[in-house]
């Protein structure tokens, strides 16, 4: 359990004040591999100055007792920047419900960095995420998904191409039709016109069996192994058929997504190079595709030796990823070591996509603690602000704020 | 993690499951339908030792005993322990009340959600005050079991929000049961779960109304008015005919029948209020209350509820506005605060989303302590559903609603390692004592062949 100096954390963590200098005493550091060890570090607006074995505090910093050093966390899946409100509005881009196009729709295009989710969710450590549309009707393919980082600014796109996404299982086969079938013969036509694609689109735009010349172009990518294929699946019999498509297709790079019954067929993963994003914490047979859900499904993938990420999957809302930490703490307790858990949220997706900046988090306690938050943040360098719409509000409804003008003049 | 001796539970205890659906004679049964017949499983007496207690009432007792007799609590901290009772030491454990989860849709959205599962919203009409949750609730949802693994002890199935008046919610106790009427908390009593705002309106827009928020008030008012006469009719005492949707809501008037309104906005739920002062109802809680935080001192004054998420919001608009120190903050304001999950996810750890939102009080400048935050899980659920007398808080005579953990319940590490009903340990990690929905038979037994 972490102890603070409260009053000198709250101080600052209340205001957006920045050329904030922390002492941090005795720092519980992480590195890449999650791995831990203890140093004290001056830490200026989120940026490591100093970093020994022991220091003393320079005048006029703040001193942190129990705080704990960490790269961002890096959300593996979410609608971040696509959406303001989930339902009842426009300005929804997470899935194109009537359009002509489908893998060449990039959500690089719908993404929207000034989202106030993107400072909210940045409050809970979470420096970079994957975004990934959903798929709308007619089609198993979302689009093409992107990687950003969290830093509200307008090139925060790092790789608009990161991936193509493609909805198997009950959605997929929703959108292919009504059958399981008519989705994996649409995924594998599709395939067959990418790889195809000089050949059959030679003369004529429509020379394809089911993508258009522009989605034909755009997944060819990905049949080309550049870019994963991302395939939103959770029956094993399912997955099973995936591993199907790659044995069939060895230049694919597959990562799938929900995988609620992978523990069935770790092996059969594993020994595919197929790499997984899982839910920790999805237990409950809540389709019968994933009437395999348990909660130890990230222990058969580990002991199979399966490359993995965690995502908090069944999470409401458009903030996705805020309760990412929480999800992965439940691995923990299933018997992961920590280190393993917090590298499934940071460095292990990070490394899926060659993501390389720097990021530094100073969090109050443990991260994958529910009670710890950041107090600290920056991104190459760049301090990250610790204000949000979320927090505003908070500061002006604060049972402790003494301003006793009306709400909307504080 | 040490392990410590295991409950020990009596042989007969699985198979007296099967003689629970003996009804409770009450002198008034022939007037109630769908009695409970809900029935303690046998327990052992039994002192806890050497246990860290939260009692729900403010208090953490760091080294104490807990005694249980006859499936009652005997006493928390110290006390004579009565020759013959078996004793456990829990070796510093946390010994906690259950948790009480005041709104959730385990039974009436089961999983597996499929379209025939869904039995929680009567969208035919706003008005439905007439329905009961309870008749919608399948008590083979594996939720069920899976939420009691979390602690959940008590819970309260609502029907959803697509109706104004949305019919009666009902309380359980999580026991593992064939039938509702074998869950059913005796003598609870019934609530009516109400909506504001977006649902309402969405749903009905195209159906003849309400399609805004001024179709919504009126449509409340209007009820209100019918309800005031059809009571003044069952007044009088002399023939009249019976109507089960103004039966229901003469009950909210006659303070029999609690009011669980869903309701996000802060200007909405002051509207409510004033609905509530006009007709002389009492709405007992809110729920969902995302922006509750903006009218703390108002929900303290008039003594209302509000039951509320740690961090979920902008799934649309009237829950844009919501702040992680939600629940906190109208604790601060002394008003009635309390977690609830609406989820058959966050059912299974309310005591961490709970966690999560006292951290962010006290770092927002609040100091509250566990045993005060405790509160939000049991005690003030309790009082909201009218059984505070009975369970929430560990005090001597209250129903044996208890668990044990392993760890602490405030962390994300943290997680149940026995729970009980009426002292009788429904779920023991360490023996593998575990509920199994029907439902869960053939997979389950596919997985423990695949291990």
């Amino acid at each position: 359990m972490r102890t603070l100096l409260l009053t000198s954390v709250l101080a600052f963590a209340a205001t957006p004040v920045f050329a904030q200098t922390l002492f941090l005493d005795d720092a519980t550091v992480v590195d890449a591999k999650g791995e831990k060890s203890t140093a004290d570090l001056i830490v200026t607006d989120g940026v490591i100055i100093q970093q020994a074995a022991t220091l003393n505090a320079p005048g006029g910093a703040s001193s942190v007792e129990g705080a704990w050093v960490t790269s961002g966390l890096f959300a593996p899946m979410s609608s971040l920047g696509l959406t303001d409100i989930g339902s009842g509005g426009p300005g929804n881009d997470a899935a194109s419900e009537d359009s002509l196009t489908n893998v060449s729709e990039r959500v690089a295009d719908s993404f929207n960095p000034r989202s106030i989710h993107i400072d909210n969710v940045r409050q809970s450590g979470i420096t970079h995420a994957l975004v990934a549309p959903r798929s709308g009707s007619g089609s198993i393919f979302a689009g093409t998904g992107a990687i950003v980082s969290l830093t509200g600014k307008f090139d925060s796109v790092l790789i608009s191409d990161a991936f193509v996404m493609v909805e198997l299982g009950e959605t997929g086969t929703r959108r292919a039709g009504g059958s399981r079938a008519a989705a994996m013969a649409q995924l594998r036509a599709a395939i067959d016109d990418a790889d195809g694609f000089f050949k059959r689109y030679a003369d004529s735009p429509d020379g394809g069996d089911i993508l258009s010349r522009q989605d034909a172009l755009a997944f060819n990518r990905a049949t080309r192994g550049d870019i994963p294929l991302v395939v939103r699946v959770d029956r094993a019999a399912d997955i099973m058929r995936v591993i199907d498509i790659k044995k069939d297709n060895r230049s694919l790079d597959i990562i799938i997504v929900g995988a609620a019954e992978a523990w069935e067929v770790a092996d059969e993963i594993a020994a595919n190079n197929v790499r997984v994003i899982l839910d920790p914490l999805h237990n409950l047979p809540e389709t019968f595709e994933s009437v395999g859900a348990r909660l130890d499904n990230v222990m058969f993938l580990k002991n199979a030796g399966v490359d993995f990420a965690f995502s908090n999957l069944g999470a409401l809302g458009v903030t996705k990823p805020a309760t990412l930490a929480q999800h992965a703490g439940g691995a923990v307790v299933e018997g992961l070591s920590w280190a393993d858990a917090f590298a499934s949220i940071s460095a292990i997706p990070a490394s899926w996509f060659g993501v390389e900046d720097e990021t530094t988090v100073v969090w109050d306690g443990d991260p994958l603690e529910v009670t710890s938050a950041p107090i600290s943040m920056s991104i190459n360098g760049a301090p990250q602000s610790m204000t949000s719409r979320q927090k505003a509000l908070r500061d002006r409804y604060n049972p402790t704020n003494t301003d006793k003008r009306p709400h909307k003049y504080r | 993690m040490k392990t410590f001796l295991p409950l020990i539970l009596p042989l007969s205890v699985l198979a007296a499951c099967q003689a629970q659906d003996t009804p409770q004679t009450t002198s008034d049964e022939a007037t109630v339908a769908f009695p409970s017949t809900y029935t303690p499983q046998p327990s052992a007496d039994v002192v806890l030792r050497n246990a860290k207690i939260i009692d729900g009432v403010s208090n953490e007792i760091r080294e104490g005993d807990v005694l249980i007799s006859g499936g009652k609590i005997g006493f928390v901290g110290a006390g004579d322990v009565p020759a013959g009772t078996d004793e456990i030491d829990v070796e510093g454990r946390f010994v906690t009340p259950g948790i009480i989860d005041i709104h959730s849709h385990l039974g009436n959205y089961p999983s597996p959600g499929v379209t025939a599962h869904g039995d929680g919203n009567e969208v035919t009409s706003p008005i439905t005050s007439e329905v009961s949750a309870e008749h919608g609730v399948w008590p083979q949802d594996p939720g069920f079991d899976e939420a009691l693994q979390g602690g959940v002890t008590t819970l309260h199935i609502l029907p959803g929000s697509a109706n104004l008046f949305g019919g009666r919610g009902v309380t359980l106790r999580n026991m593992p049961s064939r039938t509702v009427q074998g869950m059913k908390f005796p003598d609870a009593p019934y609530t009516l779960k109400m909506a504001c705002g977006e649902n309402p309106k969405r749903v009905y827009g195209s159906k003849g109304g309400p399609g805004s928020r001024m179709g919504n008030v009126s449509g409340y008012r209007k009820n209100w008015i019918k309800a005031t006469q059809y009571k003044a009719k069952r007044d009088k005492g002399g023939d009249y005919d019976r109507d089960l949707q103004l039966e229901t809501l003469a009950d909210v008037l006659d303070g029999k029948i609690l009011i669980q309104m869903h309701c996000y906005r802060a200007d909405e739920m002051i509207q409510i209020l004033d609905i509530a002062k006009e007709f002389d109802y009492k709405v007992t809680t809110f729920h969902h209350a995302v922006e509750a935080y903006k009218i703390a001192p108002e929900l303290a004054a008039s003594d209302t509820c509000a039951a509320m998420w740690a961090d979920w919001g902008a799934f649309k608009m009237e829950s844009f506005d919501y702040i992680n120190e939600n629940v906190p903050f109208v604790h601060a304001a002394g008003a009635c605060a309390m977690i609830h999950s609406d989820d058959q996810n966050n059912i299974q750890r309310l005591n961490q989303e709970v966690a999560k939102t006292w951290a962010d009080g006290n770092r927002a400048g609040l100091n509250i302590t566990k045993a005060e935050a405790w509160k939000w899980l049991s005690t003030n659920p309790a009082k909201a559903l009218g059984i505070l007398d009975e369970t929430g808080t560990l005090e001597a005579g209250k129903r044996a609603d208890i668990v044990i953990w392993e760890g602490d319940p405030f962390s994300t590490y943290g997680r149940p390692s026995k729970v009980m009903l009426d002292g009788a340990v429904l779920f023991d990690r360490e023996t593998g004592l575990k509920p199994k929905s029907d439902f869960r038979l053939g997979y389950a037994d596919f997985t423990e062949a695949s291990k």
